[in-house]
């Protein structure tokens, strides 16, 4: 009887190995607790819950034998390249960016300035490039957050 | 008695209150339609603007926006063939098949009506069951809390995402991020690495904004420029005589709603899927093939979705343990006023419990009138391009992060959340695991370590309490099965047996 074959993402294989890693880190770490190893201490269930983790992602790795790439992917270079292709597309990169010097942009910028200057660059550039109503949303959006944040809820914001 | 239904009252009888739970419902409706956004992220921001708010008036919004957004997701199912949430992917099934006849009105109309039954409906197996399961649970010992929050786990694990081993990892991974921090028994840093900052532990809600709304966003950006199709709407309030054709099927697949929901980690995506199963199997003649625009095929989701409400509260105010993502988050939004979810709840606050019950009743009451009203404005609003979404829900998780403790490092983290969340999610893992995780790790340390001590700790004694105690023997064996029906021995024996 033919077993039924499942198919996987690209790069799905190498992300369980990753998770086989991470749980060799957080045992070793749980491990570092002291009495980790005995029955009733503070180490014990975080090593339980590391061996978990270890159990099920060598259990993921396993279930890679019945499990294969898109028919249309032919090697591990190819692979690669639909996983770049479907996952780092120029608008996911861009907005990744974005948001990484926007939360480094507001202790040093203030949240309202960087903020306004994060929402309309990427209204700008999602919206292909709709300038005036991509400011007016922002200039909006901008107003409602702090009515709502700043007056209402009396949120402390940097 | 007069206490109780004072208590019951309360919602119903102060302004304050009766304010909030409206605009709850309304807000849930919208954040519950709008692809892209979900309850539970909505839920997760609003808990740290609610910190230093009274515990009453936090509930009743949260209650508004988790009644309400169980609903909504249902009318872009309907209109847009895009569910808002899990919960209403059933819904487009049929739903959606309706809309394209020009029956979207009705179907919106029909499935108003029927999940205000469904929700009331689990509001009073939530008011009838819970006082005598909370009762129940105090007889128990820290052994069966380890073994309910276990079984509990692995049902999330076995019932979300598309394999048990990734199920399990989720939640093992949410138990360790909980876990970080120092341990309130011997003071000892673990899981720190070294960091002076982690000694204070991850607060779970920057765990949960980071995956619920970072992880999203960044998932949704692949949709980017998905353009939903329009629907014409009109005649929405469905007569009466079909809403009685349909109750039959309305209270069976609302006791579904309610059975799911009260699992722990089900909520109402599962249910609903249930009672759809149920709907196609006991209906002979239905009012169109199935997936091709029968009534029944909306009903029956649709009820349970919302019964799934009341059912997911009940392990959540009994035992702690919370039914799905949301009430895990509501959880946190208890411990964080003071209280104590579980069975001491009834006696220390009693006035909680039956306040969320009236809340949850009359919530639903506020669906009926919000449901049926104002869909020409909800038709415009739900076309809010993901464009403009998109950077504003990141901004809004910062506003959350950031205010739950002013610290921009918190910030930080959950940024790294959600960039974890996003590639967990791309290969298929479930996020309400984690969360469930994070919050009922500590709980099964606490409980575990409990367990032990009680048998000095050796562990030969604790393997046998938990066969020779009746109720920990249940337990055991539940989750012996439910650990073997999800491994190859069970397709072994119905082949045996299936041969014999």
């Amino acid at each position: 009887m033919s077993k039924k074959i499942e198919r996987v993402q690209a790069g799905e294989k190498v992300f369980d190995w990753l998770l086989l890693l991470l749980s060799i880190g957080v045992l070793i770490e749980a491990y570092r607790i002291d009495g980790g190893l005995r029955l009733n201490s503070a180490g014990s269930f975080p090593v339980g819950l590391a061996l978990v983790m270890l159990v099920s992602s060598l259990a993921l790795i396993v279930s890679h034998r019945y499990k294969r790439r898109d028919e249309s992917i032919k090697s591990a270079l190819q692979e690669c390249q639909v996983f770049l292709s479907d996952h780092f597309r120029s608008h996911i990169v861009v907005f990744s960016i974005a948001a990484i010097i926007y939360l480094a942009a507001i202790v040093w910028a203030s949240f309202y300035i960087s903020t306004f200057i994060f929402l309309a660059a990427m209204f700008i550039y999602f919206r292909q490039g709709r300038v005036v109503s991509s400011l007016i949303i922002t200039t909006v959006a901008i107003a409602v957050i702090y009515v709502l944040f700043t007056v209402v809820f009396r949120v402390y914001l940097p | 008695m007069s206490d109780t239904l004072s208590f019951l009252l309360m919602a119903w009888l102060n302004p304050g209150l009766l304010g909030l739970t409206a605009l709850g419902v309304l807000a849930g409706i919208y954040i519950g339609a709008i692809p892209g956004l979900s309850v539970t992220m909505a839920v997760s921001i609003l808990i740290s603007f609610t910190f230093s708010w009274h515990i009453d008036n936090a509930l009743a919004l949260m209650v508004g926006i988790y009644v309400g957004g169980v609903y909504g997701g249902s009318r872009t199912a309907i209109l847009l063939n895009i569910p808002g949430a899990p919960s209403a992917v059933t819904t487009a099934f049929d739903g959606y098949p309706l809309a394209q006849r020009g029956e979207a009105g009705r179907a919106i109309g029909l499935s108003t009506v029927m999940s205000v039954i469904g929700g009331l409906i689990g509001v009073l197996v939530l008011a009838g069951t819970a006082p005598y399961l909370s009762g129940l649970a105090l007889q128990f010992a820290p052994r069966d809390y380890f073994l309910i929050a276990v079984l509990g786990l692995l049902l999330v694990s076995s019932l979300s995402g598309k394999s048990l081993s990734r199920g399990i990892f989720s939640v093992a991974l949410g138990g360790i991020i909980g876990l970080v921090g120092m341990d309130m028994v011997t003071a000892q840093p673990r899981l720190t690495l070294g960091q002076m900052e982690l000694l204070g532990g991850i607060h779970y809600v920057v765990v949960m904004i980071g995956l619920f709304g970072v992880a999203e966003a960044l998932y949704q950006l692949h949709n980017l420029a998905k353009v939903p199709v329009k629907q014409k709407v009109d005649k929405i309030v469905p007569p009466l005589n079909m809403v009685l054709k349909f109750l039959p099927l309305s209270v069976r697949t609302s006791v579904i709603g309610v059975i799911v929901g009260a699992l722990p980690g089900t909520g109402g995506d599962i249910a609903s899927l249930f009672a759809y199963d149920h709907a196609k199997r006991s209906v002979k003649n239905p009012t169109r093939p199935f997936g091709e625009g029968a009534y029944e095929g909306l009903v029956a989701p649709e009820t349970a979705n919302n019964a799934a409400v009341g059912g997911a509260y009940v392990p959540m105010l009994t035992l702690g343990m919370p039914g799905d993502a949301v009430t895990a988050v509501i959880i946190g939004a208890l411990v964080i006023h003071g209280l104590n979810p579980g069975p001491m709840l009834m006696i220390e606050t009693p006035h909680i419990f039956w306040f969320t019950v009236g809340n949850l009743a009359l919530a639903n009451i506020f669906l009926l009138i919000f449901g049926l009203t104002g869909i020409k404005i909800f038709s415009k609003i739900v076309e809010v391009p993901k464009a403009v979404l998109i950077p504003l829900i990141l901004v809004l998780c910062v506003v959350g992060t950031y205010s739950i403790n002013s610290n921009m490092t918190e910030v930080y983290w959950m940024l790294g959340f959600g960039i974890l969340g996003y590639w967990l999610k791309v290969f298929g893992f479930q996020m309400g695991p984690i969360i469930l995780g994070v919050i009922l790790g500590p709980l099964l340390d606490e409980s575990y370590r409990q367990a032990m001590s009680s048998v000095g700790d050796r562990g030969g004694d604790f393997l046998l309490a938990l066969v020779t105690n009746p109720l920990s023997l249940v337990l055991t064996s539940v989750i012996t099965l439910v650990l073997l029906s999800n491994t190859p021995l069970k397709g072994w024996l119905s082949r045996r047996f299936g041969r014999s």
